[in-house]
Parts: C-alpha cells; sequence; structure tokens
C-alpha cells in the first residue's frame, strides 16, 4: 500500500488556519513555510505531502483521487458540488451566504420575477429552488455589490462576514442561505484503501478542532 | 463562383468527454475486456448485445437511479425521445423479461459495451464509459450472490489488479438503522445523503434532534467500514438484523472459498438503495480515485418489465481498471518485407511466420525506395525475397 498521502489546501485565509491547526496536532509544517520553488510540500515529520490550490482545485484533485483528502470551504462545495466524503466540520474560516438587497425595498413583496446577481449561480439557483420561487440568476465575477447599485439586479447571494461591506453600500441581508466554514473532504477511494492512516488524520483535526472550541 | 471555390470549415477536434484511443491505450483497453469476456465465458454466461440506444422512458419508468440531466437524448424521426443507453443492466433485464419470457431461468448473460452519460463541463470526466458486467437472472440466495461476488473478485483479479478490495453493503441495513427514529421521508433522505457522503460532523448535528439512544446508532453507521468486525459493532448497535446476517453468510462463504483477503464492508453504503433490494457492492483499486466495479442485488427490476425474477450482477469500468495497470509498449516494427508482385503469396507466408505486429510489406516498387522508407520509419532490417531466395539487408 502507499505509504504517503496527499492533502490539497486551499491558498490564502484558510491555507494559514489550516497550516497552524496542523502545527497544534505536532505536524511539521516548515515545508509549507517555506515553499521556495516546490510545489508539493512532504511534512518531515508525517507520512503526508501537502500542495496549496484554488478552492475550486481542491475539489476537483480530491475528487479524482489525485489527493486523497482536502481542506475547503463549504462555499467551495455547495457551489461546486461533486463525489467526496466531507468527513469533518474543521470550525474554522466560518462566514455565511445570505440575500442581501437595497435598505427599504420589499424584496418579497411583489409578484415580478426577481433578479438575483451572484458569484454563486449554483447556491443561488439551490436556495431559490428550495423556495419553489423561480429568479433570473446573474454570474458577477467581480464585487457583487455594484449590481443593485447599477438597477442591473434587485437582490445578492454572496458571502457575508461582518456585513460591513453591504451596509457601506446601502445593501441590507435579509436571509441566511447557508453556513460556511472549513471542511475536510476525502476521495471515496481512498477513504477505503488507506483507512487506517487517513482515520488518523481526522482524528487529529478531530482532537484540534475540540482543543480549540 | 465555382462550387469547387467554397472549403468548409472542418474542426478536428472530438466532443468534450470523448476522445481518440491510439494503439497502447486499446491494447490496454482490450486486454482488460478481453481478461473479463473469457472469465465470464468460462462462468457460464452468455453474451447480449443491446442496441446502443434506447428509449428515454426505458430507463425512467422503472426506477432506475440515473438522473435524466446526466443521459444522452436524441429526438427520433417519429419525434420519441431516445437515449445512448446510460446503464447496461436495464436493457438485459428488458429482453430477459420479454424476449426470453419463456426461457427456463436462472439466465447468466454477460456485456462488453459502451454506456454514454453526459456530465457537466471541464470535469475532466468521460462521456463513453466502456463496461463489462455479468447478470445472474432468476436466482436468489446467498449461493447466488456469493456465485456472483467472488465472480466480482475473479473479474478485478483476471484482469491483472494486485492491490483491491470488494467492499460489501446491503440495501436493508440503513432502513433498518432509520426505522428506529420517527422521520418524516424528507428528514430520511436528508440523512441518507449524510450517510451517503460520511458527512460524520453533519449527520450527528442533525441527529441532535432525535431521542439520543436511537440516534446513536445512526450516527455510527458511516464510520461502520473495514474488515468483518464492522459487523459485530453493527450488531451491538442494532441487535439481530437479516442484513447482517445475510452479510455473515456471505462472508464465511467467501472466506472458506479463499477470497477473504478482497472483502472488505461499507454498512454506509446507501447509493441508489431504491434500486438495490440485496447486498451491494463495490470494488476499489490502488491507483483509481473512484470504484472501478459496481454491482448489487436489484430484484425488482425485471417485474416492471412484465416478469418478476430475482436478480444480481455487477459492472466493471474497464478504462479505470485499465489505468491501474501499465501501458502495454505497441510491438515495434523490426522488419520490412520487399518482394516483387509475382512473390505476394511467399512474401505473406513469411510475414505470418513473424511474431505479430514485428513485420510489414513494403509497398514500393524498387528496393531503393524500400530501403529509403525503411530508413524513413526506423525499421532496422530489410528482408528481400526474390529468385534467388530471402536474405536480410542491415539500413
Amino acid at each position: 500500500m502507499r505509504e504517503r498521502l496527499r492533502i490539497a489546501l486551499t491558498k490564502g485565509r484558510l491555507q494559514d488556519k489550516s497550516v497552524a491547526m496542523f502545527e497544534a496536532a505536532g505536524l511539521d509544517c516548515t515545508p509549507i513555510h517555506n515553499p521556495g520553488r516546490r510545489l508539493i510540500h512532504p511534512l518531515p515529520n508525517y507520512p503526508l505531502d501537502a500542495v496549496l490550490a484554488k478552492a475550486p482545485d481542491v475539489i476537483t484533485y480530491v475528487e479524482h483521487g489525485v489527493c486523497d483528502l482536502g481542506i475547503v470551504g463549504k462555499d467551495t462545495i455547495l457551489e461546486h458540488g461533486g463525489s467526496f466524503y466531507e468527513v469533518l466540520d474543521l470550525g474554522f474560516g466560518r462566514c455565511r451566504f445570505a440575500l442581501a438587497v437595497p435598505e427599504g425595498s420589499d424584496f418579497y413583496g411583489s409578484y415580478q420575477t426577481k433578479t438575483i446577481a451572484s458569484k454563486y449561480p449554483e447556491v443561488t439557483k439551490s436556495f431559490f429552488r428550495s423556495k419553489g420561487m423561480d429568479v433570473d440568476i446573474i454570474k458577477i465575477e467581480g464585487s457583487v455589490e455594484l449590481a443593485p447599485i447599477l438597477g442591473l439586479a434587485d437582490g445578492i447571494v454572496d458571502i457575508v462576514e461582518t456585513g460591513a461591506t453591504l451596509k457601506a453600500n446601502g445593501l441590507t441581508p435579509i436571509e441566511t442561505v447557508a453556513e460556511v466554514s472549513a471542511r475536510l473532504i476525502v476521495n471515496t477511494a481512498s477513504m477505503k484503501l488507506y483507512k487506517g492512516q487517513i482515520e488518523d488524520m481526522i482524528a487529529r483535526c478531530a482532537k484540534e478542532m475540540r482543543n480549540t472550541r | 463562383m465555382p462550387l469547387k471555390g467554397i472549403i468548409m470549415q472542418y474542426i478536428p477536434n472530438t466532443p468534450e468527454g470523448a476522445r481518440d484511443r491510439l494503439f497502447g491505450e486499446c491494447q490496454e483497453r482490450r486486454r482488460v475486456q478481453s481478461a473479463l469476456t473469457h472469465l465470464f465465458r468460462q462462468r457460464g454466461y452468455s453474451e447480449m448485445i443491446t442496441p446502443e440506444e434506447e428509449f428515454y422512458d426505458l430507463f425512467t419508468m422503472t426506477g432506475s437511479a440515473l438522473p435524466q440531466e446526466e443521459m444522452v437524448k436524441i429526438i427520433d424521426r417519429s419525434g420519441k425521445i431516445v437515449v445512448l443507453r446510460p446503464d447496461c443492466t436495464t436493457p438485459i433485464a428488458r429482453v430477459a423479461a420479454t424476449r426470453l419470457k419463456d426461457m427456463v431461468f436462472p439466465g447468466r448473460f454477460y456485456y462488453n459495451e459502451t454506456v454514454y452519460r453526459s456530465s457537466a463541463a471541464h470535469r475532466g470526466q468521460r462521456s463513453e464509459i466502456p463496461q463489462c458486467g455479468i447478470e445472474l437472472i432468476g436466482a436468489k440466495g446467498v449461493k447466488a450472490d456469493l456465485e456472483v461476488i467472488a465472480c466480482a473478485c475473479d473479474a478485478l483479479r483476471a484482469c491483472g489488479l494486485e492491490q483491491f478490495y470488494v467492499e460489501l453493503g446491503h440495501a436493508d441495513i440503513f432502513p433498518a438503522f432509520a426505522r428506529r427514529l420517527s422521520m418524516t421521508g424528507e428528514q430520511t433522505e436528508t440523512m441518507r445523503s449524510l450517510v451517503e457522503g460520511k458527512n460524520f460532523a453533519a449527520l450527528s448535528d442533525f441527529l441532535d434532534r432525535f431521542d439520543r439512544h436511537s440516534a446513536a446508532a445512526v450516527a455510527r453507521l458511516p464510520y461502520l467500514f473495514g474488515g468483518a468486525e464492522v459487523l459485530d459493532e453493527a450488531e451491538a448497535l442494532a441487535g439481530e438484523l437479516p442484513a447482517l446476517h445475510h452479510l455473515r453468510e456471505l462472508y464465511s462463504g467467501l472466506c472458506q472459498a479463499g477470497y477473504g483477503e478482497y472483502i472488505r464492508f461499507d454498512l454506509g453504503m446507501v447509493h441508489h438503495i431504491d434500486y438495490y433490494t440485496g447486498p451491494i457492492f463495490r470494488g476499489y483499486a490502488q491507483g483509481a480515485g473512484d470504484a472501478v466495479l459496481s454491482g448489487g442485488r436489484y430484484d425488482q427490476l425485471c417485474a416492471s418489465f412484465g416478469r418478476p425474477a430475482q436478480a444480481i450482477g455487477f459492472a466493471v469500468h474497464v478504462d479505470a481498471v485499465a489505468d491501474c495497470l501499465p501501458t502495454p509498449a505497441p510491438a515495434k516494427v523490426e522488419q520490412v518485407i520487399h518482394y516483387p508482385v509475382s512473390r505476394m503469396g511467399e512474401a505473406v507466408a513469411l510475414l505470418d511466420s513473424k511474431a505479430p505486429g514485428t513485420c510489414q510489406l513494403s509497398p514500393c516498387g524498387d528496393l531503393e525506395s524500400t530501403l529509403n522508407m525503411a530508413r524513413e520509419m526506423g525499421i532496422p532490417t530489410v528482408v528481400i525475397l526474390d529468385e534467388n531466395g530471402v536474405r536480410e539487408v542491415e539500413v
């Protein structure tokens, strides 16, 4: 059987928190701190190799089995879907998806079909589908807050952390669409083939989560 | 303007998900297919070739588990919706229950076909999936299950895989665990998908609102995978269940027959449990990111075509298996035969005496051209066949 597992970490904010969790769990993450030109970072004191990737790519790598494990936000999982095991809510990277509308507007007040701008069209679609409501969804790549200001959309579905950006743009969150936090995901075949190693990794992360709570 | 002047723009790419397979890649796939079909024939299964296209209704009216967006659809001349076969079992059940309605069962059928799936863009998924598998129709009970599961192990072994597991589950286990909680249908489905995704944390959060004691057993369900010890734990949690007893019987039969080392369990296997009615199983091999084999017992399907018959079968995902194996190097051409037209018969006889793929006939008229061609193609030896007999020239 293969000796080392491979994990894909989401670059950026989640990366720092993931590394902090690993270190608290006793994993030496020096190679991740000093990557040099290397793309795969073997941890010296634990049979694990780490790669850093953009969030949707973490899912892609895990789904195809080229990485056994991954750490990725629930926002990306909801938007991209895929088939893998989502074994642990790591508790960090907390925020939420919210529906936000211009302050003072009555979003549910008329029968007119609403237009929603979002970076997350799939999340938006399944939210309104669960309400049995038809909406037009427009995908925006950059600052979604701009769309209602320009009159393109009646509301937005976006990640909200503090709500400050929304407020500054005259928007107000009226409904939570989903809670978001970082998740540990596992390839379905790896879970079966490397059960002992994967379980050890899950147990270490779970222990750290309990400690930090 | 003369018609000759119009140049049609032709795009030489293949559609996403489809691909050309060349040389070694073909051998790779064919080798797996021939190992499998050889085994299946040996075990008394007869081949069935069903159409590449079938009516859409065939797959939607019979409770088969495939979502409609994954089927490749065509509107035929009469306006009916036709799909490219998304699965091989349903057509075989159709034939077994209708055209073969007078056949004395059990019937043993195998197929070596391609199924078609329409998948999301840019996910690296294939739309043409070669599958090779068996269906044992009209047989129930431990012996029928054992025969098919043993065949699944032998199938993966015959392909040349060394490290693989066949993992067993049972469609009745999840309902037996779920029955202890009073839930709406919707809640049960939420719970099923959490178990399917081994979404441990979300499952235990979800179960917080139910009776703690009964919920504790369900919360363990996704953890119950691995060796036969999970059967003991399941029994400790849920008591005697017919499904657990059945799995135990299968396990002891498989161990006695020498298959024990390949067998694992996942009692949280809940994929398509509305379709399957008994044991469910999947094969995992080192090197493949997803199951390379999947199957199970489906006792309701044939009845939906008018002939009730218990059935069990599996499919091997040929390319997924082939990708785990080393690609064979295609045979290297070592010789080219130069001959006059009058000696064609001798040339062909000589060619046929060589190892396959190592020798070719030269299409050139004169020896000089043959030598040039051999040089360009990197063929080291030209065999000259003429009135003086056969001699070899190094290029």
